[in-house]
């Protein structure tokens, strides 16, 4: 007898620890609601791209509201300010995950942040897609919980500077970074191209963080005779850049990145800004895709929302859309260990706004296929090149 | 040669802007002996307001510099009105600390009032490019830069021979004596904070105009603010010209230096200067009599 109840007591331990602690009830779950929580930087110049990350996970979670929710249950969204600040990232996640509950997150602020926040999402075990800023520690190694939709810096720079080598071979090059690591992100992207197609580089500078004025930086350009230009600023540096460069009367073919690709810049940029190239892997907002997504979004957000939404909303929406379907396939009752386990069979999900996205086994980088797209002064766009 | 005066002339446009919003820490601080950490986001805040008022109101630019100009004393005699006048009495550090918490709700209240894109204030005029000989100049730049020797000017002539300037003085110099002769130092306090925050601003609209306007911007209290050390902190004039010498020093650094060097050249300069001068290069040495 008490064989047999010592040899059920042990059943019955290694089926609890088999199931874990996602079969306790996961937080952030109740019969009415699932709770998904986010930290974007809200105030400060990077809310451009946080305000409009949290407006694409807004618009997918109206979506599936709209919908009837995820099998029943209505999505709550939980957004935390960080204000591009590190230590308050950190304290952000740890609040919507401890205090607020949360059951997954998105997001998360950029790529610093992420990074430093990634302890904290892996000790908790959290279900989480990250479509901010995409950089390669955020999955390599892969961490059993964390997701992210996107490219890397790393790949974007190549191929846009292979586009531009091959489109202008044996011409002269200039190139300008941040001193941060977005900056040598770019520039160890920029090199690996130099060093294979041996790219003839006259100029390199590098500016820190902050600066406005780029008068002497574009005049030493111009002394070094460069014909192609790798603008590594943001959004006001680019803008700054080429105004300096209509002044100083010069036009070097010019490629910009992603995190500067977004329309108001062509406005500020003005005649300087046309015909210069840009990388990206989200559909550009003059194409097909792009309209009808502004046309779905419409309905869903405010006005105020609305004129907030950019390139990162598209990168917000899909990191959302393929959460929200991976939960929904664990069916009535989704743990934690289901969603992950689901995100990581997500195949070929289309978002209508990039590429189609898969995970995989050991595969927590959705790897995005990039575009290049021209920028187009009169209309204010963006249009696809290749 | 053109290479260099092409550094020189853009070193003066920005240095112009520094200088404004140097001239606008100094007035308060001449005033009332508080270093005022919150003028690049008040310079901010009224860039913020000229674009509002050329894009909702008028893009004329009577309309415009006579909006901004009104909303920069309404905003100066507000802060000093609700934020400064508590604190008067209070030690200074506490008081400095008021400032520096004022600079983050106003830095904060650009995302809740506008917004975190970059915008052009656009008021028909200052985008221009004049050619002189073979060297591109942006007319808003030519303006700046007249408009701060048109100020260093104007403001020599109040300090110097009106009445209310040389009561903002004699405040400055000693403002229980002052009392005694019957000059309020608390409304010469609000009228500092006004005219402070009207100069540091009109810094701030000329550089929308030049560049752009972005939740960033009050980075250029930061730019200004060696400006007003090197240039002294009790000198107005001093802080104008300083904003000069930092904008030249900091193009020619990054034009013969290197793009990484023009950040810190400023700074680096007024290591140099207030090792030789602590009081800054106009600034008045301060004997105290024991």
């Amino acid at each position: 007898m008490i064989r047999h109840l010592a040899a059920a007591s042990l059943l019955l331990t290694t089926a609890c620890l088999a199931i874990g602690p996602a079969a306790a009830a996961d937080p952030g779950i109740t019969d009415s609601e699932i709770l998904i929580g986010d930290v974007e930087p809200l105030t400060g110049p990077p809310a451009l791209l946080g305000v409009a990350a949290s407006i694409g996970h807004k618009i997918a979670i109206a979506e599936a509201n709209a919908a009837g929710g995820i099998n029943g249950r209505k999505i709550r969204y939980v957004l935390e300010d960080d204000g591009y600040v590190t230590a308050r990232t950190i304290q952000g996640v740890k609040k919507v995950i401890d205090v607020d509950k949360v059951f997954a997150m998105l997001g998360i602020s950029g790529s610093g942040q992420s990074i430093a926040v990634m302890p904290v999402l892996e000790k908790s075990g959290i279900p989480t897609v990250i479509d901010v800023a995409p950089v390669k520690f955020l999955w390599e190694p892969p961490r059993k919980n964390v997701f992210v939709v996107g490219q890397s810096y790393e790949e974007g720079i190549v191929h846009l500077v292979n586009f531009l080598a091959d489109k202008n071979p044996g011409r002269k090059w200039g190139l300008i970074t941040q001193d941060d690591d977005y900056g040598i992100t770019v520039r160890d992207g920029f090199d690996s191209v130099v060093k294979a197609k041996k790219l003839n580089v006259v100029y390199s500078g590098n500016y820190k963080k902050g600066q406005q004025d780029f008068s002497s930086d574009m005049l030493q350009l111009k002394e070094s005779g460069a014909e192609v230009f790798l603008a590594g600023g943001i959004i006001a540096e680019n803008i700054a850049m080429m105004k300096e460069l209509e002044k100083l009367s010069i036009k070097p073919v010019t490629g910009i990145f992603w995190p500067g690709r977004i329309e108001p810049v062509l406005k500020l940029m003005g005649p300087a800004g046309d015909g210069i190239y840009a990388v990206d892997y989200v559909e550009p907002f003059a194409g097909a895709a792009g309209k009808a997504f502004l046309e779905k979004a419409k309905p869903l957000v405010s006005e105020a929302e609305f004129k907030g939404i950019n390139r990162y909303t598209m990168t917000g929406y899909a990191a959302a859309k393929v959460l929200i379907a991976a939960i929904e396939r664990c069916g009535k009752q989704p743990t934690w260990a289901c969603t992950i386990s689901e995100l990581e069979k997500t195949k070929n999900v289309e978002t209508g706004v990039m590429a189609p996205i898969s995970f995989g086994p050991g595969v927590r980088f959705s790897n995005q296929k990039l575009q290049i797209m021209q920028a187009d002064a009169a209309t204010l766009s963006f249009k696809p090149v290749d | 040669m053109q290479y260099l005066i092409q550094l020189l002339i853009s070193g003066l446009a920005i240095g112009a802007i520094y200088g404004l919003i140097a001239m606008g820490f100094a007035v308060i601080y001449k005033s009332t002996g508080l270093v005022n950490f919150a003028q690049g986001e008040m310079t901010m805040i009224t860039a913020y307001i000229a674009w509002t008022i050329s894009t909702t109101v008028s893009g004329n630019v009577f309309v415009v510099a006579a909006g901004a100009i009104l909303a920069a004393v309404l905003l100066g005699l507000i802060i000093e009105r609700l934020v400064m006048r508590p604190m008067l009495g209070e030690p200074v550090f506490a008081t400095v600390m008021v400032t520096i918490g004022l600079a983050v709700i106003l830095r904060s209240a650009i995302n809740f009032i506008w917004d975190a894109y970059p915008h052009g204030l656009d008021i028909g005029m200052g985008r221009g490019i004049v050619h002189l000989g073979s060297i591109g100049v942006r007319t808003g730049q030519l303006a700046v830069i007249a408009t701060l020797l048109l100020l260093l000017a104007a403001i020599w002539a109040f300090f110097r021979y009106s009445k209310v300037g040389v009561a903002m003085r004699a405040v400055a110099a000693d403002d229980r004596t002052a009392l005694l002769m019957g000059i309020s130092a608390t409304r010469v306090h609000a009228l500092a904070w006004a005219a402070s925050s009207v100069i540091a601003g009109i810094g701030g609209v000329f550089f929308a105009l030049s560049y752009d306007l972005s939740p960033a911007m009050f980075q250029l209290g930061l730019k200004a603010f060696p400006a007003t050390i090197l240039g002294g902190l009790d000198a107005v004039l001093g802080s104008g010209i300083g904003g000069l010498l930092i904008g030249i020093t900091e193009n020619l650094a990054g034009g013969y230096l290197g793009s990484g060097m023009k950040e810190v050249a400023g700074f680096a300069m007024i290591i140099v200067v207030l090792m030789v001068r602590p009081f800054g290069i106009f600034g008045e040495r301060d004997i105290e009599r024991v």
